[in-house]
């Protein structure tokens, strides 16, 4: 805690007075990591935001910028990126399963010395092929939580043949359990229903001519 | 042709024109848009407003301040200060006094004026904040306060977009904010929306002018008052037992819907719910009453699936976090570590931007 509040002192003290206004504004001493989860029924994607402070940012780029030239060159930033991904512990219905990395956007070391620049990752991992019934998503973010603050949150899956019936975590927020409901019914997603209504229309619309030409042949 | 396939043409015709409505209501999560009371009185003001806005701008400073419609302007929004966000509109601290005082008449044609007054509260803080005065701060004089190249606060620092032609019509939209500060109203026909938009505040309480000022005062007030008026049992779903450091649905975060968590409106006493929406109310009613008068009717329709969650403790004067989420509405309040720092989020995951008007 000493040591964290030294951190801070200094980063304050370096940042000048032009810089306090700034500093009373925004996350000073924590790394932020919001992370959101969206299910479907053989994969689960990750949207991540992770926010360091401006006491704690000078740490987190001399992580990235792994050869100290004061560039955070796309090398770098993959490896960072993935090394976060790698950190991330996950299991589906206690089977482990491992998220891969498919995106990032690295915002400007300025912005990230301002401690308001964002580092954006998405990532995926396939789930086996989820039976109906009850589940459980445990996900664990292990990366720096000494010094994290985390957010983690379940979107609203996009198939109506999911449903979230809880949303488990541990005090602040670091672990985060999805208990979720695989419905046995064949209902349509709504994506579906137009092109499924559409067919079921033309179906009956050529039934109907069909029958038109029938009786007109019985007729003559 | 026969009865039976004149019957099955009649069949089919129904189920075609039916998908467009059946698919409105699945997007509206069922609840009929409700309409708006004096319809139209609102547009024609702002039509008027923006009209008249714009005619005192020089070419250069037009080409700030336009934009059209679906332009990407629309989703430039933070509640991050000018100096780290850059927020590509008409600065007002660029503008004449005439010209700055026909945009902030745009802003006043579009809100209500609990909702104008509330916009003024959020940027005087700012210029507070600016002066580092302890409430002595607010004069319009000043230049950027971050100096040096670094971040920007004050009355100057908030900007003005028109994103369309202003119009009785044709769909447009009006964009005000800076730090701590976003509101969008789009406006289609006698209907308008203020999703999504993102008041904040810090300092959350300081003096102006001999007057004590809570930008976000009753947002506090009536969310500690609220989850104090629910019992033991109610508390308990109410109640998340994990810190929310932070807005889960912030500034970059549109066309996202989160998992709804707490208790259902449906589970509170009518006393409980009057305090819910008029909680709810402190956000929406920043819009003008004829589009605020109808998003509460769509929320109160949608009270079955309106969810209260709440996050530390219950003691006015703590940092506590809450959120109201329905169908058609997602509010957050989010303390900065501190109760002087509060960022907050208003949305429609059906509706940001207008996009269901």
């Amino acid at each position: 805690m000493r040591a964290r509040l030294l951190t801070l002192t200094m980063a304050l003290a370096l940042a000048g007075v032009s810089r306090e206004v700034s500093l009373e504004a925004h996350r000073l001493d924590e790394y932020l990591q919001a992370t959101r989860l969206m299910v479907s029924l053989d994969r689960v994607t990750l949207e991540m935001d992770l926010t360091p402070g401006v006491a704690v940012a000078p740490a987190i780029v001399k992580t990235i910028d792994t050869n100290g030239d004061g560039v955070l060159s796309e090398a770098e930033a993959d490896a960072y990126a993935t090394q976060v991904v790698t950190s991330l512990v996950m299991k589906l219905d206690g089977e482990p399963v491992q998220p891969r990395l498919d995106g990032r956007q690295m915002p400007g070391l300025n912005a990230l010395h301002e401690g308001t620049g964002v580092i954006r990752l998405r990532a995926s991992a396939a789930l086996p092929r989820t039976r109906t019934g009850d589940h459980h998503l445990f996900l664990r973010n292990t990366h720096r939580s000494d010094i994290a603050a985390y957010l983690a949150n379940a979107l609203v899956p996009d198939d109506d043949r999911i449903g979230i019936t809880g949303q488990r975590r541990d005090a602040v927020q670091q672990e985060l359990t999805i208990d979720y409901r695989v419905s046995g019914l064949h209902t349509w997603p709504t994506s579906l229903a137009f092109p499924i209504g559409a067919l079921a229309a033309l179906g009956l619309a050529a039934l109907a001519l069909a029958h038109a030409k029938n009786s007109r042949a019985t007729n003559q | 042709m026969s009865r039976f396939s004149r019957l099955l043409l009649l069949a089919a015709a129904c189920v075609l024109s039916a998908l467009p409505i059946a698919a409105r209501s699945l997007q509206r999560g069922g609840a009929a848009p409700a309409p708006a009371a004096n319809a139209g009185g609102t547009t024609a003001r702002a039509v008027s407003a923006a009209t008249a806005f714009l005619a005192t701008l020089s070419d250069a400073e037009r080409a700030k301040a336009a934009f059209p419609f679906d332009s990407p302007q629309k989703t430039n929004w933070s509640n991050l200060p000018t100096g780290i966000y850059q927020r590509n509109s008409l600065r007002l601290g660029d503008l004449a006094p005439a010209k700055r005082n026909a945009a902030m008449a745009v802003v006043a044609a579009v809100l209500s004026a609990n909702g104008y007054r509330k916009v003024n509260d959020i940027m005087n803080g700012d210029e507070v904040l600016r002066t580092g005065g302890g409430g002595q701060g607010g004069g319009r004089g000043g230049g950027r306060g971050g100096g040096r190249g670094g971040p920007a606060f004050g009355l100057d620092e908030y900007y003005i977009a028109i994103l369309g032609t202003p119009s009785p019509a044709a769909p447009w939209m009006v964009q005000f904010g800076g730090h701590h500060l976003a509101i969008n109203v789009t406006i289609v026909g006698a209907s308008n929306v203020m999703t999504p938009s993102l008041p904040a505040a810090q300092p959350a309480s300081y003096t102006l002018n001999g007057q004590s000022i809570r930008p976000l005062g009753a947002e506090n007030d009536k969310g500690f008052a609220l989850i104090n008026a629910l019992n033991a049992g109610q508390q308990a779903k109410a109640i998340l037992p994990s810190r929310v450091a932070d807005l889960v649905l912030g500034a970059g975060q549109d066309g996202k819907t989160i998992q709804p968590e707490g208790i259902l409106a449906s589970e509170l006493t009518p006393a409980q719910q009057t305090m819910l929406f008029d909680l709810a109310h402190e956000w929406v009613g920043i819009l003008n009453d004829e589009g605020a008068n109808a998003k509460m009717a769509e929320l109160k329709g949608n009270l079955s699936r309106t969810y209260f969650a709440w996050s530390g403790p219950t003691t006015n004067g703590s940092v506590a976090y809450f959120r109201i989420q329905g169908p058609t509405v997602v509010i957050e309040y989010a303390p900065q570590g501190n109760v002087d720092h509060i960022h907050t989020i208003y949305r429609d995951p059906t509706n940001d931007y207008g996009a269901g008007l």
